[in-house]
């Protein structure tokens, strides 16, 4: 688990479930925009930061929905082509939400759904970002979740470093090296 | 997830790892005479002109940028050699030749301050770039390989600034795969996740190349 300094979880927790409540509350008519008193009914459907969803679900008082991006829907797009679903714009957090949302909710096919996508995702990001320069942005990156986008920066950055060193001092004889262009490319 | 947000997973910076590849031993051919140098890591000398002798590497770079030697190419470095080792990489798809270790940070510091002692040198330039394409190409197509149960690749014979650029992401790669294989989140055995064609398991080792 990150820490609870860590930013990114922080921000991840800002999503937004749907929840069902099972008990009545009393006084937080504020997280229910259609009610009348200042008090949540038994039953209502809420949509609340996950940070509180989770501790509400530990304690019972509400049970979580799963949010649409572990839908049916999500499920048949990567199956069709897991590199081209866009969890960059869409749903950033889409991993460490899932590992976080997995334990809370009766649905057990999340955790292979999450690996499943994440390997098949892998495979493609694999070559791209090592051929990746270093002003050009490729589009698929903004397809990339935040943790995905990680392991790309690394990549990229090790690549860079790595051909910086070797023009380092040549100067003139530059054009010796930056030969042959390879198929994999990306330019 | 603890460690996906680390920024230190790179630990060696390409000029660091030719820092080291430069206490590698290197024979020179001195036109000066020198009396013997006694330094920490060794006694080097005394140097005669026209008797070749080993020395580091860093100290053949200074002495060649002082016009006081001249470097005698290693023979790992001729070009029927790395002909050779250049046909046998591109016949074997999962294995990596035998090569110096540092054999990337000793060409380049070679045929940028030496070309005149290399005899063919653009020859062998452009064979070294291209045995390091082909060598990196295969560590690409290596690691798509990995599964959920790999913990450990096993690259035999990579050379140490080829591992040093996978590095970063191939940790990041197999911690993201840990954490998405970790036991509460699977709970069948293997078969819902595999779409992709399953490659031989042999367990808790996974090598590049096949036995």
């Amino acid at each position: 688990m990150p820490g609870y300094y860590d930013i990114s979880d922080i921000l991840m927790e800002d999503e937004a479930v749907s929840v069902v409540f099972h008990v009545g509350a009393n006084g937080v008519g504020l997280l229910d925009p259609g009610t009348e008193t200042n008090s949540v009914e038994k039953g209502a459907k809420i949509d609340l930061p996950f940070w509180l969803a989770h501790e509400l679900c530990r304690r019972r008082a509400v049970s979580i929905t799963i949010p649409s991006c572990f839908g049916q829907k999500m499920k048949k797009d990567v199956q069709a082509d897991a590199a081209c679903v866009d969890l960059g714009t869409r749903y950033p957090y889409f991993y460490e939400f899932g590992c976080k949302l997995f334990p809370l909710v009766g649905d057990k096919s999340i955790g292979p759904f999450l690996r499943h996508t994440f390997a098949n995702r892998y495979k493609e990001m694999l070559s791209k970002s090592h051929t990746a320069s270093l002003n050009a942005i490729p589009k698929f990156v903004l397809r990339l979740s935040k943790e995905e986008y990680q392991l790309f920066e690394a990549a990229r950055s090790s690549m860079v470093e790595f051909k910086k060193w070797r023009v380092r001092d040549l100067g003139l004889m530059k054009t010796t090296i930056v030969g042959h262009k390879r198929k994999t490319d990306l330019h | 997830m603890a460690g996906q947000t680390d920024h230190s997973l790179s630990i060696f910076s390409a000029a660091e790892v030719e820092f080291i590849a430069e206490d590698e031993m290197i024979e020179i051919v001195p036109n000066i005479r020198m009396d013997a140098l006694n330094l920490l890591c060794g006694d080097f000398g005394p140097f005669v002109p026209q008797i070749p002798c080993t020395v580091p590497l860093w100290l053949a770079v200074a002495l060649k940028k002082r016009g006081k030697c001249s470097i005698r190419t290693p023979d790992w470095m001729s070009v029927e050699k790395l002909t050779q080792v250049l046909e046998a990489e591109r016949e074997s798809p999962r294995e990596f030749q035998p090569l110096p270790f540092h054999y990337v940070e000793i060409s380049r510091l070679l045929l940028d301050h030496a070309h005149d002692d290399i005899p063919e040198v653009y020859m062998v330039r452009s064979l070294i770039e291209d045995i390091r394409n082909v060598r990196f190409h295969k560590v690409e197509s290596g690691l798509e390989t990995i599964s959920g149960r790999t913990h450990a690749v096993k690259l035999k014979n990579l050379s140490a600034m080829e591992v040093n650029l996978v590095r970063p992401f191939m940790a990041r790669v197999l911690q993201a795969f840990y954490k998405h294989d970790s036991p509460e989140m699977v709970q069948q055995a293997d078969t819902s996740a595999s779409k992709r064609p399953q490659v031989v398991d042999r367990g808790p080792r996974r090598d590049l190349r096949p036995r």
